[in-house]
């Protein structure tokens, strides 16, 4: 990113300028979405860690999209307001079931530097699909504010008088961006990592079939070689300590290049009873240890906004229950908003997770609420006599008649 | 202001299951519950609950497991200091197996056994899983058998889908009137559960 993006960064410092040339320092504070999936409405605020839970299919996935189609809006390749709205089937796909009187969508999310900050930035925008001819998704409105001032209020005259406007979003055309440029790079910036360790495993054989965005890790190794030698040396040196805590017969982390086809490998050498047999490459490394690394370097990977999804998975839950403490640790060096869905008791079982950092999702008949778990009166109670999050509010994600799964005949 | 809601705190899935039924039959709902982590756990969170209870009232449902010790005591020993009268510490004695078995029209039909082979007194019998176990085991019901028995050689004392095979039974048919009328530590929680509108 070159500087000279407008008003959005001359608001920083200069001492924040060599940060800034890198990232994008802020959190999403505050996000209000209308219709979204399965969400006929939610207002929560947002901290910067923030675990979701809640039971099976009640939207967990769904609410960390909202986030991915900001991005998907917002990137610079193929990226748009259409192709966002195809790739996820259309509009009715988008669009909450209980949405059935008001079919607009609608997301909103304020930007400060931190939970509970004044408001930097706030977008928003509405969506509806044309009753006829092409059935295209539409702007209702799109809207910007810097602080309190609001700077951009769609749909303006011209918008008005040619309706096409209205199927691409600012956010999305370098030339009319420029007053806030900043949000734009802030979505962009967006990472979700949901690692799949046969994806990654089988990269080689499955050969280039790469999911846009590499959602599920395939392409992590790419990630891996791009960066530059120092920095990726000094990630992998940490990444090898947190990992040799997890993998104790670990020894070393390296990064090589394959001499015949060049390419990128991480290999790791364990101790082992016959000396010089120790080197394994990725694809012979545990489902676990691939999940660990994956997660670890993502952490430390940049200070945008990430999105993990269920980060627990096959990791010993003596390792998962240090998951949040490491995240909060990780966050005093780079300060890297994480949103995290999981079911794990282990990981939320950990004193330090303030009923604040914790949303709750609670499928109902008119689509899943979602609340800050220190909002609910009980849970607020408990928390404050000394119950972990997972002690109090997990139960209140499980099925009530999971037992009747052992009874199925 | 009289609340109809409660916390709930007990040991395990059938523990939950009784107490949502003994709660349902007094008209109370449960506000939230706590995770299934076993006595020790609830012993440890005993003293939190009963500060918990100012606020809210909770119920909490373990077992006396042991002859040696009667309710009162263990109760006295996990709560120090007063215990809040909106904290419903109740003990199941031996076990909440002892109150489902009190059922016994009920679950001599459900395992198809002669009801006098459930004795008239169901707190007395010391050792209940396995009494109720060796009930199982002169099912007709081979299902029932091999569900709730262990194989042989197993190192489980309850057969592989024991709990929810009773879970099903508390949902489904236990009556709760006829229970409290062979058990009396039943009994008395469903007395006391009486002054929880007074609250």
């Amino acid at each position: 990113m070159l500087q000279g993006d407008g008003n959005g960064s001359k608001r920083r410092s200069l001492k924040d300028a060599e940060t800034f040339f890198w990232s994008v320092h802020m959190i999403v504070s505050h996000l209000s979405v209308k219709n979204w999936r399965n969400f006929q409405h939610i207002d929560v605020d947002l901290r910067e860690r923030q675990f979701i839970v809640g039971a099976n299919a009640s939207g967990k996935s769904n609410l960390l999209d909202v986030f991915r189609f900001l991005r998907d809006i917002a990137k610079p390749e193929g990226g748009g307001l259409q192709k966002a709205v195809k790739d996820r089937g259309g509009l009715s796909k988008i669009r909450s079931l209980a949405a059935r009187r008001d079919p607009e969508i609608a997301i909103e999310v304020t930007l400060a530097d931190g939970a509970g900050e004044p408001p930097i930035w706030r977008y928003a925008l509405g969506l509806r699909q044309e009753t006829r001819g092409y059935r295209q998704p539409y702007l209702t409105h799109e809207r910007v504010w810097q602080g309190k001032k609001q700077i951009l209020d769609r749909p303006k005259k011209e918008d008005k008088e040619d309706r096409d406007r209205l199927t691409q979003t600012f956010l999305e055309q370098i030339n009319v961006n420029v007053e806030f440029r900043e949000i734009v790079r802030f979505f962009q910036a967006v990472t979700y990592l949901h690692l799949v360790p046969q994806l990654l495993r089988f990269a080689d054989s499955i050969q280039g079939r790469l999911l846009e965005d590499d959602p599920f890790g395939q392409g992590f190794l790419e990630r891996v070689a791009k960066a530059n030698e120092k920095t990726r040396r000094s990630r992998l040196s940490m990444v090898q300590k947190a990992l040799k805590i997890a993998v104790p017969q670990l020894e070393q982390l390296e990064f090589t290049r394959d001499g015949v086809t060049g390419r990128p490998h991480l290999q790791a050498l364990y101790s082992h009873w016959r000396p010089n047999a120790g080197w394994q490459r990725e694809d012979q490394f545990s489902d676990g240890t691939l999940r660990l690394l994956g997660l670890l370097w993502s952490l430390l990977e940049s200070d945008s906004l990430l999105l993990l999804e269920e980060p627990e998975l096959s990791l010993n839950a003596g390792i998962v229950s240090q998951l949040a403490p490491f995240i909060s640790s990780m966050q005093r060096n780079r300060r890297r908003q994480v949103l995290v869905s999981t079911h794990s008791d282990a990981l939320l079982t950990e004193r330090g997770i303030d009923g604040r950092e914790v949303l709750l999702l609670t499928p109902t008949k008119e689509g899943t609420e979602v609340k800050v778990a220190a909002d609910i009166e009980e849970v607020r109670i408990l928390l404050e006599s000394g119950f972990t999050v997972g002690e109090v509010v997990l139960p209140r994600t499980k099925p009530s008649d999971a037992e009747q799964l052992s009874l199925l005949k | 202001m009289s609340r109809t809601t409660a916390i709930l705190a007990v040991e395990d899935k059938l523990s939950e299951a009784v107490s949502i039924k003994i709660l349902e039959d007094r008209g109370i709902g449960i506000s939230q519950q706590l995770v299934l982590k076993g006595k020790g756990y609830l012993e440890k969170k005993a003293q939190s609950l009963n500060q918990t209870a100012k606020a809210i009232p909770v119920f909490m449902l373990t077992e006396l497991d042991s002859p040696g010790q009667c309710p009162p005591q263990l109760v006295r020993s996990w709560i120090k200091g007063g215990q809040n009268p909106k904290f419903f510490l109740r003990v199941a004695v031996m076990e909440v197996e002892s109150w489902i078995m009190a059922d016994r029209k009920g679950f001599a039909d459900f395992l198809s056994i002669p009801i006098h082979r459930i004795p008239r007194n169901t707190d007395a019998i010391p050792q209940p899983k396995e009494f109720l176990v060796s009930l199982a085991r002169l099912s007709k019901k081979a299902r029932l058998r091999e569900d709730i028995v262990p194989a042989p050689g197993a190192t489980s004392q309850v057969g592989p889908r024991y709990n929810s095979c009773l879970w099903e039974f508390v949902r489904v048919r236990w009556n709760i009137q006829l229970a409290a009328s062979v058990s009396r530590s039943l009994k008395r929680t469903l007395e006391r559960l009486r002054t929880f509108d007074a609250m």
